[in-house]
């Protein structure tokens, strides 16, 4: 039982289908790429501002919408329609719903990135933070979510296995609040093909798009990616999840608590008060699901401690959860309405984001990739392990440099901000702050080259394991016996 | 369970599992419903284990008519009979799973009403306008609608059960408290705006339900042991039509077992057990050599290895080699049937504490109701608009849960705890006994010691190992059934099922074994000439004298030796071994405090050896039966609390004779056992378990009446005071009880520090001889 | 703050949904076993 072709009686046996989930996977590689690039170029636009060369599309105020856009959506999204398109047919034991419909999820997906990589810089902007594309983009979005939906739901309803697995609560919690919140947020009244207004007005539309913001946050960058981490972790470690109940109560407790805990994006804003303390409340209770959701999978570990030693994926897992359990204790400090006074609209923000993307999403979908990328391909292991181990490590310095950084310059702009003479006026000027912050910008640009460096070598090393493989798609196990013989590998 | 006294009129007896008992209120309510029928002679319900057990006159009454007042009376009842339970666990499963979603229904409901009355807390006055004050309080409303018709279903269909027969169950003022509250807050949410109190309803009714799902899942894990005991009795079994000794191994008889119900096999038949099966009843093993796990049985966590004549319980799993076993008891007459009945008994019997509880729990729920109203009309007189509140605090804060919670979730807990570990607690009053025991008694054989021949000391006088050895001597004796013989198979048993499991090399092989009566075996081993048997009998092979070292060392014990032509290679010691463990526990039952006394009926000597070895320096040896009853007597007239440790059989009256009696289980039957405690699997460390999970039960008990009377004394006056509004009132009433159950569920940890495991290389009882 | 006309009956819809959902997972026996599920992503041989 090595290839399927010798399967007797000419019985083409069934197989899973990977061809979308490769085609994402490689994508996400090549959207990190670039998505990442145009993180640096906006980071020296900032430390440097003649960068922007005086070109309207090139300047910081267009690139940076393209570049929180290409990493969230593009390189974010493709992972997670690559894991998510795996893990629902392997844990399932069936293959996808809809084969044709997951081909034009793809398709789709890359024709939004790459209507958004070109409407962005010439400034075409909805103006809204993480849903800036117009509104023919957006429904083309809607579209490909919903067929992303019935390929998903459909692979669930025609499972093998009885029990769905936590994960794929996590991933289609994640598919249908996005679909929701998407809906409601981008609600618009176009006036020409390349311009509309929000259906809501004033401080109401701020309500909407910080319900939105901060959903999407929590269903796209952490329901999702949570998905993930509960199928890749014991996977890779070779264990089961630390504690299964506790992984159901955090589906269920994250998926009751999220909702309204986005008003504390606009603390002492013209949002009623109530609300904004609302908001406060909601986010400080989110750390409860949150740290037993890290602690579930940092614990998987527990007893094979060793294993993080010598697997570098395992490291870009669990290093991830770290991140993780940190990025999601800063954003409840940063809801406190005292401490947001500190740090909004400083680079402290901008750090806790970071420590978020670069640490959690960024680092738990490159181990999920480096999981993957051999299995679609038909090999043991990636074309070279010690490049994955050296971009473990140049990425975790660089996320490291990038957060301290800007740290330090979150807090020093808040406390001269807020500077008062004794006579009442401002100690210092803003651009003075502009001026304090340089060095942190430039150390910020080091983090992020660093970064950028090591999705580089990923690609490299993704690559060459292609050049070496052949794509193969893993065959369904027959439904008689679950735990039969090992599943054979057929040539797609 | 059918008992005919031949003195008395035939008498039926049944135990009930009852659904639908929340408090000792529906516990009376049942015991006057059923004790009303003609010819009941004794009901007992039990709030810890939702169980009822009914002594009746098989003439006045039938079971139909008991289950039938006790569905009148609105409740749930099955007859539980051993193995049978099955449609009964499913029941269980539907109702806990019903009761889960009740729970998060209610629970969800509190976290997203509280999430829209929260803005009212937060908003300072006149921020929020009256619209969206309106809509938040519509929202709030339509959210708690589910808790009230679905969530808090079963406290209406309680409260009703109650009010039908005309008396007040602790469902009645709560079932009042969360009614009128949802009512008033309706009231303002679309008539009168005022405030509103809909996260109250729900906080209060999730809290409720989430102190009684935990209390259930404490029960559930009490009376676990026993479905688990249940449910390892097969419900079939290869039966030989006729069985002939003549077959050399199970495996290659050629007589075929049929498989037949294990309902229908009687004393007398020979089943075939397989590796991997449970023995399907009690019996007596005629061919095969086997290890068996008894876990379920006696909380022995190591495989038993048993050999032709010895005894097999059903429901132990069969690990190693298949067995022919001749049964010797089935269906009630069977020690699982025994162990069941024992612990359901213990189980259903309620402490004095509880029962004084039950007689005024009416009385105590009027005088909340009239207090309620006091409170509601002296405030009326002060302040209208807030009379109803207080008088929904008081009535809601005083309910009396966590109190008739205290003592039965404790006892439910540590029953449990210990049932796991294999103690049997057979009396209700065993444990607060237990507690104040002062002095423990032991018996000597059978109790302190093993009471069977067993190799005791290995000494190695040639080139083989201790292990080795085993395996040879094993290998010899085999086929021989002289006790001595029996006894060194046994010690080798694990060793050789091991070997053959590896297919190891070790296993020496046997030809030409020829046995000399009174005097042991000779046999060719890989070519040698080897004997077993008496120092003289072997020595004949080679001549040499058995050395003397060895014959001081293994002194007064039964002296086995082993030898080839070439001189002596080992020699075993055989005889009553001290069970393993039993230095620990005298060591820990002095921590403890206790005095401890060893009873023999042996001579000094002997019992003075024994004595030493395990650390009791309180001997009294040479005692007659009668001797040893008037000796626990003069110590009880000393002022001691004694509890006797015996075997449960040749001790019978002087353990009727002591406060609290405990028997070793592992040799007596069970079903003739009067003792309030039995210890299965016989291992001393459970004693010392038993101590210290007793002391804790009582400590927990006072814990939770204190804190429970506490938390009564200090908040009804705050109510009346109008001091706690209802949701603080709910909050502390429910948090008491959950603080109760949690408390108490405490007592379900803890294991006994059970001492080295046996290993069988050497004998391990030779330490603690040595450590004398 | 009209907005939370829309706001507030979209999530009193969306918990019923969720309570739906979870009715559904409770009464199918999705919570039944939660041993073997963890044990068996690891079985599945890939």
């Amino acid at each position: 039982m090595t290839q399927a072709g010798s399967s007797t009686a000419g019985n083409v046996p069934e197989t899973y289908h990977y061809k979308v989930v490769r085609q994402f996977a490689v994508m996400t590689v090549v959207w990190g790429v670039v998505g990442m690039l145009v993180g640096v170029i906006i980071a020296s636009q900032l430390a440097f501002p003649e960068l922007n060369f005086g070109i309207p599309w090139l300047s910081y105020g267009r690139l940076r919408p393209l570049h929180t856009n290409a990493v969230i959506f593009a390189f974010g999204g493709c992972s997670l329609f690559a894991t998510s398109y795996y893990v629902v047919q392997r844990t399932c034991h069936a293959p996808l719903f809809a084969p044709g419909l997951a081909a034009f999820t793809f398709w789709g997906w890359q024709l939004v990135i790459l209507a958004a990589a070109i409407s962005l810089p010439l400034g075409y902007t909805q103006g809204k933070e993480y849903a800036e594309l117009e509104w023919p983009i957006d429904i083309l979005i809607a579209v490909v979510w919903v067929s992303y939906a019935v390929v998903f739901f459909g692979t669930i309803v025609k499972r093998k296995i009885p029990h769905i697995y936590v994960a794929n609560w996590f991933f289609g919690a994640f598919i249908l609040t996005v679909a929701l919140l998407h809906i409601v947020n981008s609600a618009a009244i176009p006036v020409s093909f390349l311009k509309s207004y929000s259906a809501y007005a004033g401080v109401q539309d701020a309500m909407v798009q910080w319900w939105y913001g901060h959903n999407a946050v929590g269903f796209f960058l952490t329901a999702g990616f949570l998905g993930m981490m509960y199928y890749f972790i014991p996977k890779q470690a070779g264990r089961p999840i630390y504690s299964y109940r506790l992984s159901i109560v955090h589906f269920w407790a994250l998926i009751f608590t999220y909702m309204w805990a986005g008003p504390h994006h606009l603390h002492y804003t013209a949002l009623p008060d109530w609300t904004q303390s609302l908001g406060m409340l909601f986010s400080l209770i989110l750390l409860a699901p949150s740290w037993g959701g890290m602690i579930n999978g940092i614990m998987t570990l527990s007893g094979a401690w060793h294993k993080l030693r010598s697997d570098p994926i395992l490291k870009f897992l669990i290093v991830s959860l770290s991140f993780y359990g940190m990025s999601t204790f800063e954003g409840p400090m940063m809801a406190i309405k005292t401490v947001n006074a500190l740090s909004h609209y400083t680079d402290w923000t901008v750090g806790h984001v970071h420590s978020g993307a670069l640490g959690w999403v960024g680092l738990v979908a490159m181990g999920s990739i480096y999981f993957l990328i051999p299995k679609l391909f038909g090999q043991k292991e990636m074309y070279s392990v010690k490049l994955i181990e050296l971009h473990f490590w140049i990425a975790t310095v660089g996320i490291v440099l990038y957060i301290a950084a800007m740290w330090i310059a979150g807090v020093m702009q808040g406390l001269m901000w807020r500077a008062v003479n004794s006579d009442g006026t401002l100690t210092y000027t803003f651009v003075e702050s502009v001026k304090a912050t340089f060095p942190y910008y430039v150390i910020r640009l080091a983090g992020g080259v660093l970064y950028l460096g090591g999705m580089l070598l990923m690609a490299y090393n993704v690559f060459k394991t292609i050049a070496q493989g052949t794509s193969v798609n893993a065959v369904v196990p027959a439904p008689v016996d679950a735990h039969g013989p090992t599943p054979t590998l057929a040539k797609a | 369970m059918t008992s005919s006294p031949p003195d008395r009129e035939p008498a039926a007896e049944a135990v009930l599992a009852v659904e639908g008992i929340h408090c000792t209120a529906c516990t009376q309510l049942i015991e006057l419903r059923v004790g009303a029928l003609p010819g009941i002679a004794a009901i007992e319900a039990s709030l810890a284990t939702h169980r009822v057990r009914v002594r009746w006159d098989a003439a006045a009454t039938t079971l139909r008519d008991i289950v039938g007042a006790i569905a009148r009376a609105g409740y749930r009842a099955w007859p539980v009979t051993a193995g049978g339970s099955g449609a009964q666990r499913a029941e269980q499963r539907r109702a806990r799973r019903t009761a889960l979603w009740r729970l998060f229904v209610a629970g969800f409901s509190m976290m997203q009403v509280m999430m829209y009355a929260f803005p009212a807390y937060l908003a300072i006055e006149g921020e929020m306008s009256a619209d969206i004050d309106a809509l938040l309080k519509i929202a709030s409303f339509v959210l708690t609608v589910p808790v009230l018709v679905y969530s808090a279903a079963p406290l209406y269909a309680g409260a009703w059960r109650d009010l039908r027969a005309r008396r007040v169950g602790m469902d009645v003022p709560v079932v009042l408290g969360i009614t009128v509250t949802f009512v008033a807050s309706a009231w303002s949410t679309f008539i009168v705006p005022g405030p509103v109190y809909y996260d109250s309803v729900s906080m209060f009714v999730f809290l409720l339900l989430g102190a009684r799902y935990l209390e259930s899942l404490a029960r559930a894990r009490a009376s676990g042991a026993i479905d688990a005991l249940l449910e390892a009795q097969p419900a079939t079994a290869l039966r030989f039509d006729t069985w002939s000794p003549t077959a050399t191994s199970a495996a290659s008889s050629t007589q075929a077992p049929r498989e037949v119900a294990a309902d229908s096999l009687r004393t007398g038949d020979h089943v075939l057990v397989q590796i991997g099966a449970s023995i399907p009843a009690d019996g007596v093993v005629v061919q095969g050599m086997s290890l068996n796990d008894e876990a379920l049985l006696t909380g022995e966590s190591h495989p038993v290895a048993c050999g032709v004549g010895d005894t097999v319980t059903g429901g132990a799993i069969n690990l190693t080699a298949p067995l022919v076993v001749r049964v010797t008891a089935v269906g009630p007459d069977s020690r699982a049937s025994a162990i069941v009945r024992m612990m359901e008994r213990a189980a259903n019997r309620k402490p004095a504490l509880l029962q004084l509880a039950d007689r005024h729990a009416g009385t105590f729920l009027w005088a909340i109701m009239a207090l309620a109203l006091a409170a509601g009309l002296a405030w009326w007189q002060i302040e209208p608009a807030r009379a109803l509140w207080v008088a929904v605090a008081v009535l809601i804060v005083t309910c009396p849960c966590a109190l008739s919670l205290a003592a039965p979730a404790a006892q439910a807990a540590a029953i449990g705890n210990l049932a796991r570990h294999g103690v049997l607690v057979t009396q209700g009053h065993a444990l607060e006994t237990l507690a104040r025991v002062n002095h423990f008694v032991f018996d000597k054989t059978g109790t302190l010691t093993t009471g069977r021949m067993q190799v005791i000391d290995t000494i190695v006088l040639g080139e083989l190992e201790a292990g080795d050895l085993m395996r040879l001597a094993g290998r010899l004796e085999a086929q021989a059934v002289h006790p001595v013989a029996q006894a060194l198979a046994m010690a080798a048993a694990p060793l050789l099922v091991a070997d053959k499991q590896q297919a190891d090399a070790n296993t020496p092989l046997l030809a030409d074994s020829i046995e000399t009566p009174g005097a042991g075996i000779e046999a060719r081993v890989n070519g040698r000439r080897v004997r077993i048997g008496s120092p003289a009998f072997t020595g004949a092979l080679h001549g040499q004298p058995f050395p003397a070292h060895a014959a001081t060392r293994l002194g007064a014990h039964t002296l086995v030796a082993l030898a080839d032509e070439a001189g002596w290679l080992g020699a075993f010691a055989l005889g009553d071994g001290i069970r393993p463990g039993a230095r620990a526990m005298v060591a820990a039952l002095r921590d403890a405090g206790c005095r401890v006394t060893m009873l023999s009926g042996d001579h000094l000597d002997a019992a003075s050896r024994v004595a030493a070895a395990v650390g009791i320096d309180d001997v009294q040896a040479a005692m007659m039966p009668e001797k040893k009853t008037e000796s626990v007597a003069a110590l009880q007239r000393s002022g001691s609390v004694i509890a006797m440790v015996g075997d449960g059989v040749n001790d019978a009256p002087v353990l009727a004779r002591a406060h609290v009696s405990i028997a070793m289980g592992s040799g007596a039957p069970l079903a003739q056992t009067r003792s309030d405690m039995v210890l299965m699997s016989a291992r001393p460390a459970d004693l010392s378990h038993a101590v210290a999970v007793a002391r804790r039960t009582q400590a927990v008990v006072r814990q939770n009446i204190v804190w429970a009377a506490a938390y009564n004394l200090v908040a009804i006056p705050l109510a009346a005071a109008g001091v706690l509004t209802p949701w603080m009132a709910g909050l502390g009433m429910a948090m008491s009880s959950l603080i109760v159950v949690g408390n108490s569920m405490r007592l379900w940890q803890g294991a006994p520090h059970t001492a080295v495991a046996p290993t069988f290389s050497t004998a391990p009882h030779a330490q603690d001889l040595k450590a004398a | 703050m009209e907005i939370l006309y829309l706001l507030v009956p979209l999530s009193v819809l969306l918990v019923l949904a969720v309570g739906v959902l979870f009715w559904w997972s409770l009464g199918s026996g999705q919570f039944d076993d939660l041993d073997g599920p963890a044990q068996r992503i690891l079985d599945d041989d890939d």
